[in-house]
């Protein structure tokens, strides 16, 4: 049961018999009124029981999109229903205008649309949709909340998509460029064509030469159908906030981008989320569907604060992999977690396939190592600075492993992720 | 897009099939109602007490009350009027009545002038020597004697010969003058009594020194009872005056503050309440519950570094602080100047040395020296870390 501002005027409107006849029988016969007229008004509300409510909610969305729930209101009472509707939803999934006024004659239905823009990644869930039904003077009314379920999708939202045509465009200048510089074992002879200034003359190719008037180069394509495993480090050091988001979500940003890049040159792209278990995978997904696939699995992976098991990790990419391929790890460069947990079992890994470790770098260690203001600033400078160098030690110890390594801040480590991705496959090293 | 769509619900849920169900859905109303009623009623009957718990009030059963006598007074025929106002005290009393004044301490001069000013008999019970003085004329004062013993009549009063002894008294009066009967008199003081009757004005005094012998505690000792019966049942009607904070005082310089407000005020007030309690009926209900958010930890990934700085500080660790300030300005260096990882000091100073162009015991003392001493030595020193670091990326 609810009243409304109606009834707190009608309260007020007592001031006149009470000054009237100024008595306390008189405020009481007042509250009497009061009381008798609301249960009058509620009385006559449509029950909010023979409301029926069904809700649609698109499967997905990706996130800063806005999209929208609705729900279809049928009103199965004999009363005609006036009130307002709820349609509660978490607060990250930004439903601002959630309150709909309605007016349903008995048997007929109204389509709400609340507008939704979610703020967060993951999994947002609807709440209680609460009906609140008006008796006919707009006093008092009966209330009921009930569970209409919908979940709604909010998809990583991929913000480095921007730099994908760039790295296309570099990707289709490796295809069929005289290939001498970044001939290797993993090249692929593609075509003959003829030879134009600025051929290395080491990529003509004579025999072809000799049976034709001009001269003609062999040319290569980038190698194809390679295997990328993206391994995702969900364990308490993605949990990390820098700038405004945790790790992970940088994280998820430079896996995305890879995976577009890689779909796009023709390799296989596989992925795990691993702390210590598997909390998501992607397998077997090619072509247009390895994106949304991606986009779906990653959406719900939420950092849990446990401690990476790198050989649990290590062993679920052996199982993953038979041929040699590369291995991306999206972890961070914490100096302690990456000398204890990843330095004793990388080397295997690092003997079988090409292993790059991508790590988000904190912009604020950055600003923290060039304070001078104070001596407590500088303090804390020295401690940046010894943080600094330790990072250096264990990124020097991993590439004597043969593991490149990416350290680059959240909004670069996209970029620079898919440009040494490009640099490893001019250099035929997948 | 793809879209779900939920299946139907139906806010009251599916309707229940038991016909206990259905009859208690029906009469579900009314039982609630029929329940809040009743415990309306019974919180009203609680919070309004039949009974008083205040020393020496009619209606109060307990061992400092006087319902007994004033139960026994009302058989006889006599209508007791509890008041607690003067202005109540002064309409009631018409000659032909008694009023008792009962305790005086509150009264004022106005009041006791009021009241010395009714033609009623008067019997004042626990009276100070200020309200005896104006009641009586100045024929009797207020002594204090106590004496723990029996006390008997020892004059010609009818009510006091007729009560022949008494409990003993621990307040006493006295007669000052005038043809009064002094009565109960101490055993060791024969000028001061308990029970005292004066001519006044016109009319008859009593003075009772100890309201003690009136309580329902005490009243069935001795002639206790016939003493109280008799003083106050001269009349039909005995107005019992217990004088209360509110409804003393009537002269304009002490009237309180509620006597100032128009007469609508109160009234006024209780109708505010309501609307008050409408509103916050109106306010209070939520359109559905608050929902909460699932959030994510929030530690900033910098927190072990700061915390790292902080511990530096707080041991004044100048020694380490210097240490990791000169190996990141030397590893920086070295990258720059093409020199490997694993340079010795001494090949490191020469490098530096020959690229800015500084003394190499300047350039050794700045990247491996002692360790500052205080905080402004360490402040210097960083300083000049860094114009040595400029000058080699300049190069």
């Amino acid at each position: 049961m609810a009243v409304s501002w109606r009834a707190v005027v009608l309260a007020a409107l007592g001031a006149i018999p009470v000054l009237l006849v100024p008595q306390y029988a008189v405020v009481l016969g007042w509250a009497l009124v009061v009381l008798l007229v609301v249960l009058v008004d509620l009385s006559l509300a449509a029950s909010p029981r023979d409301v029926v409510v069904r809700r649609t909610v698109p499967a997905s969305v990706r996130l800063t999109q806005p999209t929208s729930s609705s729900l279809v209101v049928t009103n199965t009472g004999a009363r005609r229903l006036r009130g307002v509707v709820r349609d509660a939803w978490q607060p990250s999934a930004g439903a601002t205008s959630n309150r709909h006024r309605v007016s349903l004659p008995a048997g007929e239905s109204a389509r709400l649309v609340t507008p939704l823009l979610p703020t967060r990644r993951g999994d947002r869930a609807a709440d209680r949709v609460t009906v609140r039904s008006f008796g006919p003077m707009g006093m008092a009314a009966r209330q009921l909340s009930a569970d209409v379920p919908g979940r709604l999708r909010v998809l990583p939202e991929f913000a480095s998509r921007r730099h994908l045509p760039s790295r296309l465009a570099r990707l289709r200048e490796m295809d069929g460029r005289a290939a001498v510089q970044v001939r290797g074992q993993g090249t692929e002879f593609d075509s003959l064509r003829e030879y134009v200034i600025g051929d290395d003359v080491r990529s003509i190719d004579w025999r072809a030469t000799a049976r034709r008037s001009e001269v003609v180069v062999r040319t290569w394509r980038p190698e194809r159908d390679r295997r990328v495993l993206i391994v995702l480090d969900t364990s308490r050091t993605a949990a990390a906030r820098i700038g405004e988001l945790p790790r992970v979500d940088a994280a998820i940003e430079a896996a995305l981008l890879l995976a577009a890049l890689a779909s796009h040159a023709g390799d296989r792209v596989d992925l795990i989320a691993h702390d210590r278990r598997v909390r998501a995978q992607v397998a077997r997904a090619a072509g247009p569907r390895l994106l949304p696939a991606l986009a779906d699995a990653l959406a719900p992976v939420d950092p849990t604060l446990v401690e990476m098991d790198w050989p649990a990790t290590i062993s679920a990419i052996d199982q993953r992999l038979s041929q040699r391929s590369l291995v991306v790890l999206l972890t961070a460069l914490e100096p302690a977690a990456v000398s204890h947990g990843l330095l004793p079992v990388v080397a295997p890994l690092a003997h079988d396939h090409t292993v790059v470790l991508a790590s988000v770098a904190d912009p604020e260690v950055a600003e923290l190592a060039t304070s001078r203001g104070s001596a407590a600033e500088v303090y804390d400078a020295a401690a940046a600075e010894r943080t600094e160098l330790e990072r250096a030690a264990v990124t020097l110890r991993l590439r004597r492993y043969g593991v490149e390594v990416v350290d680059a801040l959240p909004d670069d480590l996209a970029p620079r992720l898919a440009d040494t991705y490009l640099a490893l496959k001019a250099a035929g090293r997948l | 897009m793809s879209q779900t769509t939920s299946e139907p619900v139906r806010l009251g849920g599916e309707p229940p099939r038991s016909v206990a169900g259905r009859r208690w859905r029906r009469w579900r109303l009314p039982v609630l109602i029929g329940a809040l009623l009743l415990t309306a009623a019974l919180l009203a009957a609680l919070i309004q007490p039949q009974v008083s718990r205040e020393p020496l009030a009619v209606d109060n059963p307990g061992s400092t009350g006087v319902r007994a006598l004033a139960q026994v007074l009302g058989d006889q025929g006599v209508v007791v009027h509890e008041v607690q106002t003067t202005a109540d005290a002064v309409a009631l009393a018409q000659p032909g009545t008694t009023l008792a004044i009962v305790g005086s301490l509150l009264l004022t001069d106005a009041d006791l002038d009021q009241l010395a000013r009714t033609g009623a008999d008067l019997v004042v019970i626990d009276g100070d020597s200020y309200a005896l003085d104006v009641l009586t004329d100045g024929q009797v004062a207020e002594t204090w004697a106590p004496s723990a013993q029996l006390r008997s009549a020892n004059c010609d009063d009818p009510d006091a010969t007729a009560a022949e002894l008494v409990s003993d008294l621990v307040y006493s009066v006295t007669l000052t003058g005038g043809s009064g009967q002094l009565c109960f008199t101490a055993t060791n003081d024969p000028q001061t009594g308990g029970y005292a009757v004066v001519e006044a004005g016109g009319r008859t005094v009593r003075v009772l020194a100890d309201s003690t012998i009136l309580t329902n505690g005490s009243v069935t000792e001795q002639g206790n009872a016939a003493l109280g019966l008799r003083m106050l049942g001269h009349h039909d009607h005995l107005i019992w005056f217990r004088p209360s904070l509110l409804g003393t005082g009537t002269s304009e310089g002490s009237a309180t503050g509620f006597a100032n407000l128009p007469p609508w005020a109160g009234p006024f007030a209780a109708l505010l309440g309501l609307v008050v309690l409408v509103a916050a009926v109106w306010r209070g209900r939520a359109l559905g519950r608050v929902v909460s958010e699932p959030l994510p930890v929030t530690v900033r990934a910098a927190e072990t570094t700061r915390g790292r700085g902080r511990l530096y500080r707080r041991a004044r660790s100048r020694g380490h602080a210097a240490a990791a300030l000169r190996a990141a300005v030397a590893r920086r260096t070295a990258v720059r100047l093409g020199l490997p990882a694993s340079a010795d000091a001494p090949t490191m100073i020469e490098a530096v040395a020959s690229a800015t162009g500084r003394p190499t015991h300047d350039v050794a003392g700045l990247l491996y020296g002692p360790p500052p001493s205080d905080d402004a030595e360490l402040l210097v020193l960083t300083r000049a870390l860094d114009q040595l670091e400029s000058e080699v990326h300049r190069t």
